[in-house]
C-alpha cells in the first residue's frame, strides 16, 4: 500500500538484554519498598540479632576472654549447627513479618488497577511477571536472612581458620538452602494472598494468619486422629524439620525431613497454581 | 495475504460456554479502523486477540505478518491502551512511561527521550512529574495513550481512547490518529460515540453478538445493505414540484417534505436511477440546490445492522 511507504521507520537501535529488562520490575518495587519507614525499621531491627551473634562468634574464638568462665559453659557456647539453627529461627521470624508487610503491595494494586494487560502487552510473560514479583520478596528477605547468615559463617571461618571451614562447610550450605526454602514458602504465601485480597492490610493479615491457621489445623489433626503426621501440613514445622536435617541438629518428634520437604513442595506447587490462576491478562467471565 | 494488514481468518473464541467472537474473518488495511458494537458484542475480545492477551480457540490471526503467539515480536510493533485506569497511582506520568519503555528493552537515556516525546505529543509535559493520582480523568486517558505510543509502534490498539477527553484535546487526539494513519500505521480503536467514529474512521468493523456484521469503508458497507432504501436530502426551492415528479419513479419508496418547503428526504432503492431522475427534473426547470446522502454514516449503519438486534 502506497500510504505505508510514507515515512514510518521501525526502531532499529540497540535494546537492553532480557535480564536487564526482567529486572526493571524488581528494581522499581525495591525502590518503593525501601521508601516505607516500617520496612526500613523492621530491616534494621532484624540486624540486631546478627550483630549479637557476631559478638558471640568473636567471643568463642578468643579463649583469653573466656578464661574466667565455667568450663561447662565454655563447652556449651560453640559455633555449631545449634548456633546456626537458633540464628535462623530468629531471622525467620523477622522474615515472616517483612513478607507480610511487603508482599501485599506487589500484586494487589496491579489487579485493582486492571494493569495486567498493560504488563502483558509488553515483552513480558505471566511467568516472568510472577518471577519478578517473587524476586522482589526473596531479594528483600535475603537481606535479613541468608546474607547476614553467610557473613556470620564467613566471620567464623575467618576467626577459626580454614580447618573449621573444611569440617563445617555443610553448616553454611545447609543454612543457605534452609533459608532459601523458607523464603520461597513465605514469598509464595504473600503473593497468593496479595493476588486474592485487594486491601493491603487484610492481605498482610491473611499471609500471617495462614501460618497460624495451618499450625492449628495440624494440631487438630494430631489430636483428633491421635497421630503425629498432621505436622507436615504446618509449613513452619515442616521447614524446621528440614533445617534440623540440614544443620545436623536433633529434630522434634514427628515425620522426618523427607516427608516434610515433600509436603512443602506440594504446598509450593499449590500456591504457584493459585497465583497462576489469578494472573490472567483479561478477566474471563464464564 | 498482505504483511501490512491485520488479518483474522475464521477466528473463534469462547470463554467456557460463553461466546466471545465467532468465525471472525477480517482484513484490515493500515489507517484508522473503528470497532463498533453494543456492550458485550466482542470488541474488547477482538482487541485482546489482536494483542495476544488471549488466544483463539479456532482460526488464525496475523498482525502485520506477525502472529500474536509470538509476543516478543508482536509487542515491539504494537501499542495497546486499555479502557481502564491502569497507571499506578503512586507513579508520575514520566515514571509510568519510562518504566514501560524499559520493559521494552530501551536503555535509560533512550527511554527518557521517548517518554518526553510521547508526553509532549499528548500535551502532558507540564504534568509529567506529577503523580498520576493527581491527574484529571482526561489526563489519565492521555497518559494511557502516551504509554501506548511511546515506543513508536506501527500498530495501535486503543480501547475507547476518546472517553473523558475535553473537546479541544479530543480534536487534537483525532489529529494525532490521522497523522499516525497517514504514516501508514494501523490505528484500531473502539468507540461508542458514533458521530466521532464517522468523522475519524477510514473503515469500520460492525460487530454484534460476537459476529462481524460488516467491514469496510462506510460507503462500501452502506452499498451492501440492499434491504434498506438509500436516503438523500434534496435541497430545492420547489420541493413539492420535485416530489411530485419523483413519485412517478418506481424505485422511490418514500418522500418526506421539509417543513420549510425547501427540501425533501427521498428514499430510493436504486441510487443510479435516482441520480438520473434528478438530472432530468433539473433540466425540466426545477432547480436542485444540492443532494446529500442522509444515511451514509455509522449511525445509520448501526441502526440498520445492529439496531434491530
Amino acid at each position: 500500500m502506497a500510504v505505508y511507504k510514507r515515512g514510518y521507520r521501525r526502531y532499529r537501535g540497540p535494546l537492553t538484554g532480557p535480564w536487564e529488562r526482567f529486572m526493571v520490575l524488581p528494581r522499581h518495587a525495591w525502590g518503593r519498598l525501601y521508601q516505607q519507614r516500617l520496612v526500613i525499621l523492621l530491616t534494621v531491627l532484624a540486624m540486631v540479632w546478627p550483630v549479637l551473634c557476631a559478638g558471640f562468634i568473636y567471643l568463642t574464638n578468643h579463649a583469653e576472654l573466656l578464661q574466667g568462665l565455667d568450663k561447662e559453659f565454655r563447652q556449651f557456647i560453640q559455633v555449631d549447627g545449634r548456633f546456626f539453627s537458633i540464628f535462623m529461627y530468629v531471622q525467620a521470624g523477622f522474615a515472616v513479618f517483612l513478607a507480610a508487610l511487603a508482599g501485599p503491595g506487589l500484586i494487589a494494586p496491579d489487579l485493582a488497577n486492571n494493569a495486567l494487560p498493560l504488563y502483558f502487552s509488553r515483552p513480558l510473560t505471566r511467568w516472568s511477571y510472577a518471577l519478578a514479583r517473587l524476586i522482589v520478596l526473596v531479594g528483600m528477605l535475603s537481606v535479613v536472612t541468608w546474607i547476614p547468615g553467610l557473613i556470620l559463617f564467613g566471620l567464623q571461618v575467618g576467626l577459626a581458620g580454614g580447618w573449621w571451614f573444611w569440617s563445617n562447610w555443610t553448616l553454611g550450605a545447609g543454612m543457605i538452602a534452609g533459608f532459601v526454602l523458607w523464603l520461597l514458602v513465605l514469598s509464595l504465601v504473600a503473593m497468593a494472598s496479595s493476588a486474592y485480597v485487594k486491601w493491603r492490610v487484610v492481605a498482610g493479615a491473611v499471609s500471617l494468619a495462614f501460618f497460624f491457621i495451618l499450625t492449628g489445623v495440624a494440631e487438630m489433626i494430631n489430636n483428633v486422629f491421635r497421630v503425629n503426621w498432621g505436622h507436615v501440613i504446618d509449613p513452619a514445622w515442616a521447614v524446621n524439620q528440614v533445617w534440623c536435617a540440614l544443620l545436623g541438629v536433633a529434630p522434634p518428634e514427628g515425620p522426618g525431613a523427607v516427608p516434610s520437604a515433600l509436603a512443602l513442595a506440594v504446598l509450593m506447587v499449590l500456591l504457584a497454581a493459585v497465583i497462576e490462576r489469578r494472573l490472567r491478562p483479561v478477566e474471563i467471565v464464564t | 495475504m498482505s504483511a501490512s494488514a491485520v488479518v483474522f481468518e475464521e477466528v473463534s473464541k469462547f470463554y467456557g460456554d460463553v461466546l466471545g467472537v465467532n468465525l471472525v474473518t477480517l482484513n484490515i488495511p493500515p489507517g484508522i479502523t473503528s470497532l463498533v458494537g453494543p456492550n458485550g458484542s466482542g470488541k474488547t475480545t477482538l482487541m485482546n486477540l489482536m494483542t495476544g492477551l488471549i488466544h483463539p480457540d479456532h482460526g488464525r490471526i496475523l498482525m502485520r505478518g506477525i502472529s500474536p503467539r509470538d509476543p516478543e515480536s508482536l509487542m515491539r510493533i504494537t501499542g495497546y491502551a486499555t479502557q481502564y485506569d491502569t497507571a499506578p497511582r503512586w507513579a508520575t506520568g514520566f515514571t509510568f512511561i519510562t518504566t514501560g519503555l524499559r520493559l521494552y528493552g530501551y536503555g535509560r537515556a533512550e527511554a527518557e527521550e521517548k517518554a518526553w516525546k510521547a508526553l509532549e505529543r499528548l500535551g502532558l509535559t507540564e504534568a509529567a512529574t506529577r503523580k498520576v493520582a493527581a491527574y484529571s480523568k482526561g489526563m489519565r486517558q492521555r497518559v494511557r495513550l502516551a504509554q501506548a505510543i511511546a515506543h513508536d509502534p506501527e500498530l495501535l490498539v486503543l480501547d475507547e481512547p476518546l472517553n473523558g477527553l475535553d473537546p479541544l484535546v479530543r480534536a487534537e487526539t483525532i489529529d494525532l490518529f490521522r497523522a499516525w494513519a497517514a504514516e501508514g500505521k494501523h490505528v484500531i480503536l473502539s468507540s461508542h460515540v458514533l458521530q466521532e467514529v464517522d468523522i475519524i474512521s477510514d473503515q469500520v468493523v460492525l460487530i454484534a453478538n460476537g459476529m462481524i456484521m460488516a467491514e469496510g469503508t462506510i460507503r462500501d458497507v452502506r452499498d451492501e445493505i440492499e434491504e434498506h432504501p438509500s436516503q438523500y436530502f434534496v435541497h430545492c426551492r420547489d420541493a413539492s414540484g420535485v416530489a411530485a415528479l419523483l413519485f412517478g419513479e418506481d424505485h422511490i419508496t418514500e418522500i418526506r417534505l421539509h417543513d420549510d418547503g425547501k427540501g425533501l428526504l427521498v428514499m430510493t432503492r436504486d441510487r443510479e436511477r435516482f441520480a438520473r431522475a434528478l438530472g432530468r427534473i433539473a433540466l425540466d426547470g426545477h432547480p436542485i440546490d444540492g443532494v446529500v446522502p442522509a444515511d451514509e454514516n455509522v449511525d445509520a449503519l448501526y441502526e440498520y445492522l445492529i439496531g434491530g438486534e
